[in-house]
């Protein structure tokens, strides 16, 4: 499903490079951690491999197609969904609002489905009262479950996810990794996980670690 | 769910600040309708001036011309010198009546100027006047007399009374009907001093011709604003000895020759813009040589250009708030722009268009703005008036200290019936600034007005936008959501 081909980051200069001709490739229905230490590159990977930056050499191409000729507002609008650390919600809607607001901007096939956005909530453990409160009033565990409804009443096949764990307790991580393994799973989307937590990067299917600018697969769908 | 609705759902979540921007843009608005309400305002006013101030027509002696004569005279006269004489004739009421009947005139007044000494009562007296007042009258008549008698149609067509120089305390002023009577209307100075009252009589001598004694009923007496001895000059009669009476009573005391003239008739033309024609066609019913007529829309003039001054005000408030307005909206939106990046991030890694983005801030300001318009159109027309109030107030008093400059040289020559030219500047100007003085700009919230407003509001937001949309423009998802 998506692929990168020598790919390559750096910030100032290309001496300096994060990383260098990265050839990675991710499979719909599966759960991939992306693991390394603070400051090692991953935040960039995820940035890329979300479309919300450019790679300075190589591609990474979704469905074979190379995501800088989709366009990347196209390729986030259709193809990935996004959640991050601070969940970023709309902060001046309800939970039920955020949700019918990102099925319209990405022209989901339910969207105007409220009951649709309704049962994911609910599905996600969310009452009748939660839905229809401001985003602000939930705490954190359920706003990030909120940001992870809103990936699911996308279409997108691709979910990334941006330390998704990294403001929730143990309880709430615990759901919240459960909700991305039924994600994989059920809808048979592809998660990609950015995470420093071991236990997060266990439960994947696929485990990569970033480390001295390479990244090496330290857990495979294979061996599963 | 569309940008208009997330557009929706921010107002009135950030009730605040939604309250903030009503109020800036309401406030914005306002004063922009008030310019667009003055500046409609005094274009009517400009164009009722037309119809409603008028102009007038002076008929009088050609004085240019009896002095051109005079002086003719004297240098074809050899031998013997000779003192020169100015021949003036008296205006015919009987002409004065067929330019009246003219289509444009809507009234006339005559002025006939003579004196007449006071017998049984005391003239008011003072040192400068002493020695009485002499000289020639218009149409040659000498007088000497310690009263001066102002013959006119009516006091209220007499420009000391219609500028309030003159105001009746008692009785009443004199009217079209007093024509032919023998009654008379005086100063307070001088009813005091001889203890007259409404319906007491006087007695005036005639001081040319049969030197006849006239009776005369008081039917009214008139206090001068101020004292005018002040500004007398040698060999000026006191104000307060001038006594108003009809035209025809006024004649009797010049002689039986000037019965139906008069020294002066005033044609009040009901159009400004049909001065000029009514002039010409005048011109056709009188010997120019001895007659000269005159036109003055300096009431209109006046008007109009004290109404060009508002208009020109009232288009530098307009712009000087879309100026500010659009300086003050556009901070804000670079503010609110600031404010909202993780939204405007959010909206992005959605993949939602820039395009879409900005418009969400249009429709937000726009529903600000349609709120703005109908505070505006609430409190318009209050702010509009007060601030034409000012503004005409303010070019009311300009206007009457330039119009007491300039009146200077002209003089008043009122008893004497002095030089038309100065007569009549000096009641236009007097005219002019009455009707300046009645000049009420009234605004009017019309519906044209409203969405001129609208325009005007929607091009401040698209360039608030503008400038703000920069913010949007390059706003890079990854720099606000991520790290």
């Amino acid at each position: 499903m998506l692929t990168t081909e020598k790919l390559t980051y750096w910030y100032t200069s290309a001496d300096q490079s994060l990383f260098k001709d990265v050839d990675l490739e991710f499979s719909a229905g599966h759960s991939y951690a992306i693991v390394g230490q603070s400051g090692s590159g991953k935040t960039t990977m995820v940035s890329l491999l979300a479309g919300l930056d450019k790679p300075r050499g190589g591609k990474i191409k979704f469905n074979g197609a190379d995501i800088a000729g989709i366009g990347l507002s196209n390729y986030r609008k259709n193809d990935v969904a996004i959640v991050f650390q601070a969940y970023n919600l709309f902060t001046y809607m309800s939970a039920l609002e955020n949700l019918m607001s990102a099925m319209a901007i990405t022209e989901s096939k339910h969207k105007g489905d409220k009951a649709f956005a309704k049962q994911m909530l609910a599905k996600l453990g969310l009452s009748e009262e939660q839905m229809t409160k401001n985003v602000q009033k939930l705490s954190g565990g359920q706003q990030q479950r909120v940001a992870i409804a809103r990936t699911m009443v996308c279409d997108a096949p691709l979910v990334v996810a941006d330390e998704p764990t990294g403001n929730l307790d143990e309880e709430n991580t615990d759901a919240v990794i459960n909700l991305f393994q039924e994600i994989a799973r059920d809808l048979g989307k592809c998660v990609i996980i950015v995470t420093h937590e071991p236990d997060v990067a266990n439960r994947c299917d696929a485990v990569i670690r970033l480390a001295h600018k390479q990244f090496t697969w330290e857990k495979t769908i294979a061996e599963n | 769910m569309n940008f208009v609705k997330r557009a929706w759902l921010n107002l009135r979540f950030k009730k605040g600040r939604t309250a903030l921007l009503i109020l800036v843009t309401s406030a914005i608005m306002l004063f922009v309708l008030a310019g667009l309400l003055i500046k409609s305002a005094a274009t009517t006013a400009t164009q009722q001036a037309k119809d409603s101030v008028g102009a007038t027509l002076t008929l009088s002696a050609n004085r240019e011309a009896a002095f051109k004569k005079m002086r003719s005279s004297t240098s074809t006269t050899s031998g013997k010198p000779t003192m020169p004489k100015l021949t003036t004739s008296p205006v015919k009421l009987s002409t004065a009546k067929k330019i009246a009947a003219l289509s444009g005139v809507s009234s006339y007044s005559a002025t006939v100027s003579t004196s007449a000494n006071a017998k049984g009562f005391d003239a008011i007296e003072t040192s400068s006047s002493s020695s009485g007042f002499g000289g020639k009258m218009p149409g040659g008549s000498t007088s000497s007399g310690d009263i001066t008698v102002s013959g006119v149609t009516s006091t209220a067509s007499n420009s000391n009374f219609s500028n309030d120089t003159y105001t009746i305390t008692s009785g009443r002023g004199l009217k079209a009907s007093d024509a032919d009577t023998k009654n008379v209307v005086i100063e307070t100075n001088l009813a005091k001093s001889n203890s007259l009252k409404v319906g007491s009589t006087i007695k005036l001598k005639a001081t040319t011709g049969s030197k006849s004694t006239y009776t005369l009923k008081v039917v009214g007496i008139y206090k001068a604003k101020s004292s005018a001895t002040a500004s007398m000059g040698p060999g000026q009669s006191d104000p307060a000895n001038t006594v108003f009476t009809g035209t025809t009573f006024a004649n009797t005391l010049k002689g039986s020759k000037y019965a139906g003239t008069a020294d002066s008739v005033t044609f009040n033309v009901s159009t400004p813009s049909k001065v000029a024609s009514v002039k010409a066609q005048a011109k056709k019913l009188i010997n120019t040589s001895k007659y000269s007529i005159n036109s003055d829309d300096a009431s209109y003039q006046m008007v109009k250009a004290s109404m060009k001054s508002v208009t020109g005000f009232a288009n530098k408030i307009v712009w000087l708030v879309v100026i500010a307005g659009t300086i003050i909206l556009a901070l804000i939106v670079i503010l609110m722009i600031r404010e909202r990046r993780y939204e405007i991030g959010v909206l992005l890694s959605l993949g939602e268009s820039r395009m879409k983005i900005i418009a969400q801030f249009f429709v937000e300001l726009l529903v600000v703005l349609v709120i703005g318009v109908g505070v505006a159109g609430v409190g318009g027309k209050f702010v509009g008036d007060k601030l034409a109030q000012q503004i005409v107030s303010t070019q009311t008093t300009t206007t009457s200290t330039t119009n007491q400059m300039g009146g200077m040289p002209g003089g008043s020559g009122n008893a004497q019936g002095g030089a038309p030219s100065g007569q009549m500047g000096n009641r236009a100007n007097a005219m002019a600034t009455q009707k300046q003085k009645q000049t009420k700009l009234s605004t009017q919230v019309t519906p044209q007005a409203i969405l001129l407003l609208i325009a005007v509001g929607l091009v401040i937001i698209f360039i608030a936008i503008l400038v703000g949309a920069g913010g949007i423009l390059r706003l890079q998802p990854k720099k606000v959501l991520i790290g």
